[in-house]
Formats: structure tokens, sequence, C-alpha cells
């Protein structure tokens, strides 16, 4: 029998600001994939870094650099390790304005993803623009509501991209009672936008993909966990932050520069799926009642119901800004004083993408003298790599190259990582002997 | 003509702050804002930039532009004039012409656009501005002012 022998390379370009570059090396060899390999360079461990050295004060802002999609979770989850350190007990008006800040965030981050990445592949469009001439009532609809999530995060960090109202304690500014009463007649209106979006997005004909995976995501025992929580596995493991070193690690791998997360050495998932197969029972029950209306049922094993779940997030993070905006009033004061201490400080919360976790061991002065940041992108690289494998066996190896690599990038397009920030981000170079 | 709203973009960086200076010096040409004219200063809007045009008779934009032109070389493009020079979209740096591609695509392009870019050659954290570039946007801001009282005939 004569050997057939496939060679494909797919290269990632160089993209935005703090992304980097990555690859997907892929190798098919007598029909079956003898090398598969997903590369992501992420720039943001030289963060870790720049703290070093610098004072508590310092850290929101700084960490807020690191993504010009998601700088709220980075905030959030510096302040939190830090104010758990230095016993800082926020404010009832604090503790829910951080949620609504945070859901400010998910709902930009992910209305983008969703009209701007996800969306087209599943149209035969190459990008939002093709998207834009065949539905434009839907893209309309997702750019308006990533503009109502953009203005949640000003209102609360003065401008949406690298904000930078959060410090230890609490923000620096509450927003008048005027601003928060403007804000709140546009979230109620926004509410049947979401409302259609989750049907829009149930009703995208997509793969039927079924892969056992662990999910992993915070939880809490009232709300659907954002900004606060533990730690849960879909194996019932529950465990505090400070925990996180116990059961997951990093390795590098020879190949990338980037670190590669698994769960008691497997690889798991995070993000919007991994949270709603998790968290659904604590959703506001409008949402739970039009998520059974579409027919998802969670837990999903088809990853392909990210878009789905993202667009449920958007509706519940809709409803909860409204909750907590409800009885409004401005406070004595936006913060509560801070007195550093030495010790080591654990933080944890919920990106858009998944899971974020911070480690800071700070001195008596206030200062970083080491920091540790886990972000969601690597957490998933080898879930990705472990999906792409599934999926591609599934999808068939036989495909013309263009559609194994339009393939590869809904797949890796699931998982939101920053790398799917370009559009034709796989580049297909074949080789066949 | 009601509805004008000049739009500058930028960023903190040396050259690249061209646009947010074109709209400090209209105010030295006698172009202030009124209740049909708005002026505006944007850090790299993205998607933003759709609803800041929206509804707007008249759009002038002015942006940094990295072309290989000389720098302070002014460039000027109508409706149509940059749509070959659009490239993909991506959500973490949707560049001016990505967003108003997008906006043709929704139909919501205003009905008058002129985009201006200033040719720059690199633009780094803390850079100084060229001498070029500042002549370039003290001369745009007079074309700009002039071509406004052209259009708008305005009281005293």
């Amino acid at each position: 029998m004569s050997e057939q022998r496939r060679s494909v390379a797919i290269h990632v370009p160089v993209l935005a600001r703090v992304e980097g570059e990555g690859a997907l090396d892929l190798r098919i060899e007598g029909g079956d994939i003898s090398e598969l390999r997903l590369r992501i360079f992420e720039p943001p461990r030289f963060f870790e870094k720049f703290l070093e050295g610098r004072h508590y004060t310092e850290i929101p802002d700084m960490v807020a650099r690191i993504c010009g999609i998601c700088p709220v979770a980075y905030q959030v989850t510096a302040a939190q390790a830090l104010e758990q350190l230095f016993n800082v007990e926020l404010s009832p008006w604090a503790r829910a304005m951080r949620r609504v800040f945070y859901c400010g965030e998910w709902i930009q981050s992910h209305s983008l993803h969703i009209h701007l990445l996800a969306a087209p592949d599943f149209f035969g469009c190459n990008n939002a623009i093709e998207l834009a001439r065949i539905a434009p009532d839907e893209v309309r609809r997702g750019l308006r509501i990533q503009a109502l999530g953009n203005e949640l995060m000003e209102l609360f960090g003065a401008r949406s991209v690298h904000p930078v109202g959060v410090r230890i304690g609490g923000f620096h500014d509450a927003p008048s009672l005027a601003r928060i009463r403007e804000l709140r007649e546009k979230l109620r209106a926004a509410l049947p936008e979401a409302e259609a979006l989750v049907r829009w997005t149930a009703g995208i004909a997509v793969p039927q993909d079924d892969q056992a995976f662990v999910s992993v995501a915070m939880r809490h025992p009232r709300d659907y966990a954002i900004e606060r929580g533990v730690i849960g596995a879909s194996d019932g493991l529950l465990i505090e932050p400070a925990a996180f070193d116990d059961h997951f690690a990093e390795r590098h791998e020879p190949t990338s520069t980037a670190l590669f997360g698994s769960y008691h050495g497997q690889p798991y998932l995070v993000g919007p799926l991994a949270r709603l197969n998790l968290n659904h029972a604590r959703l506001p029950e409008p949402v739970q009642a039009l998520l059974a209306e579409t027919g998802l049922v969670p837990p999903s094993r088809n990853i392909f119901h990210s878009l789905v779940a993202r667009a449920v997030e958007i509706l519940l993070a809709l409803h909860e800004a409204l909750r907590l905006l409800d009885d409004y009033r401005v406070p004595d004061s936006p913060w509560a004083p801070a007195t550093p201490r030495a010790g080591v400080a654990t933080g944890c919360t919920e990106a858009p993408r998944g899971l974020l976790w911070h480690r800071y061991e700070m001195d008596s002065e206030g200062c970083v003298v080491n920091a540790r940041i886990v972000p969601p992108t690597s957490q998933n690289q080898a879930r990705i790599e472990e999906d792409l494998r599934l999926s591609l066996l599934e999808f068939g190896l036989d495909h013309p190259d263009d559609a194994l690599r339009l393939h590869c990038e809904k797949v890796i397009r699931n998982y939101d990582p920053c790398i799917s920030c370009a559009t034709h981000f796989l580049r297909l170079n074949v080789e066949r002997t | 003509m009601s509805g004008i709203r000049i739009l500058g973009i930028g960023s903190p960086s040396g050259d690249d702050q061209a646009g947010w200076l074109t709209v400090d010096a209209l105010a030295a040409c006698g172009v202030h804002a009124d209740r049909d004219l708005t002026l505006e200063k944007l850090d790299r809007p993205g998607a933003h930039l759709i609803s800041r045009m929206e509804n707007a008779g008249w759009v002038i934009l002015v942006d940094a532009m990295q072309s290989g032109d000389p720098p302070g070389r002014i460039r000027r493009f109508d409706r149509n004039g940059w749509q070959a020079y659009a490239h993909g979209l991506s959500s973490h740096g949707l560049g001016v012409l990505e967003a108003l591609s997008l906006a043709r695509a929704l139909g919501t392009l205003p009905p008058r656009l002129d985009l201006y870019g200033i040719g720059i050659a690199t633009a780094g954290p803390a850079d100084q501005m060229s001498v070029e570039v500042h002549a370039a946007v003290r001369q745009l801001a007079r074309h700009i002012a002039a071509d406004l009282a052209t259009t708008i005939p305005r009281g005293p």
C-alpha cells in the first residue's frame, strides 16, 4: 500500500498590539493526523515582570493595559486579590458596582465577538462587512448592544479602552444619579434586542459536535459568577482561588513561548460555554426561560454552542446591571481606605473569555515582589488543540485545504482567543508529497 | 446643510496626534461647536466610529496616515475614495477604513464624507510632533475652516 502523505502548515500572522502571533501546524499522514500543534505567543506574560516593584495603587491601571477588550477583568481581579490581602471590606455599593462595571465588559466583548468574528463563518461570509450586507439589521443591533456595553464601562472607568476608574477599595468616583437613570433606560430598551439576539444565534446552523471535556468556571451560591466566587469544575471540584496551583498547572512546550494550562494533567475548557454548563441554574428566571425556548439544554458538549452562550450572557449582564442599578444612590465615599501589608494575594474572576487568575506577592510597603497572571487563552490552548484534532477527524481530512483552514478557524474562534482578532488569521501553506 | 461632525482621530504618540491637533487648530481659525456643528477628538474608536457618524449630514474625518508619503503631506478622500485601502476586520484593531467599510455595508455612511489623511513617518510613545506634521495640521485646519465658510454661510 502506498503511503499517502500530506503536509499542511497553517500560519497566523502578527496581530494586534497585545495579542502577538501564533501558528497552527497540522500534518496529515496516511489519512490520520500525525501532528497538530497550536502555538500562541502571549505578550501579557511580560506584564508580570513590569509589575515588580510597582506600588499597589498603580496596579489596576497597569493591568488594564494587558487587553484592550477586557481591561475590566484584569483590573477587578487584581483589585479583588489586593483587597483581600489588605483586609479591605468593600461597601455594598462598591461591590455591586464592580459587578455592573464587569457586566459592561461582557456585553461589549461578547457582542463584538458574535458579530464581527464568529457569525460571518456561519453565513458563508469572509468578514462582518459581508455579513452586514446580508444581515444589516442584526449587525446594527449587535453594534448598538456593543456600544451600550462600552457606555457602561465608560460610566465607571471614564473610558472604555483601558479604563481608569478602579482603585483598591472601590472606585475613584461615583456616577451621578442622573447618568444612572439615563443608562437604566437604555439598558431596559436593550432587553428585547438581547432577547432577539439569543433567538437569532440559536437559529444559526452550527456543526453538531459532541466532545467530552471538563468545564471550569467560577461558582457562586446565589449569582451567575462573574466577579467573585470559588473555582468549580464539571467533575465536582470546588476550591478557593488560593488552591488553584494544587489542581491546575501551566507548562512550557518546546515550540511555543505560550504556556499550556492543564487540570489534573488534562486539557479543560474555560469561557462562556463552561460557565453556562456549570451555572445555568443561576441565570435569572427570564433568561432561563428563553434558554429553554432555544432548545439548548446545558450542559452542552458542543463547543459551537459558545455562540449562543455568549448571547445568553449578554442578556444576563443586562438583567444584572438593571437589577443592581435599580435603587442606585450616590455613596458618601466610592472607596474604602486600604493599608498595605506583606503577603500573598490571589484573585479570580470570569473574564469574557474565561477564568482569569492573579497571584501577587507584596512587601510591607505595598509594592509587588512578584506577580503571576493566568489568562483564559492559555488555559484553553490545550483544549483547542484537542478540539481541533477531534473536530477535524469528524469533519473529514479529505476536504480541500481551504475547507480545512476554514473549519480550523471556526473551531478556534469558538474559544474567542485573542488571536481570533483577524478575520483571515490562518494562512494555509500546503506541501504534498 | 445641518449636522456637521468634525472628528479628529489619534493617540498621544508623537505625530499620531495629528487628528486631535487639527481639531484644536480649528478653534484658532474661528471654528467652534454650535447647534449644527460638533467637534470631537477620538482615541482609536474602532466600531464606535459608526455611531459617531450616525445621522450626520457631513462628516469630516482627520487621521494620521502612514502611506509612504513624506511627513506632512495631506491627502483627501471623498465618500468613495478610500475603499481600495481597507483591509480585513479585527475586533482588537478595527481601523478607520474598516469601520467606514462596515458603515457603508450597513448603509449608514453620511451623505458627505471628507476623509483627510496627514502623512506621518513613525509614532512612538512620548515622541514629539514633527515640524512638518505641525505645519500640516495648521494648513489643514485653515483649509477645513475655509471649506466650512464656503459651504455654510454664517452670520457675523
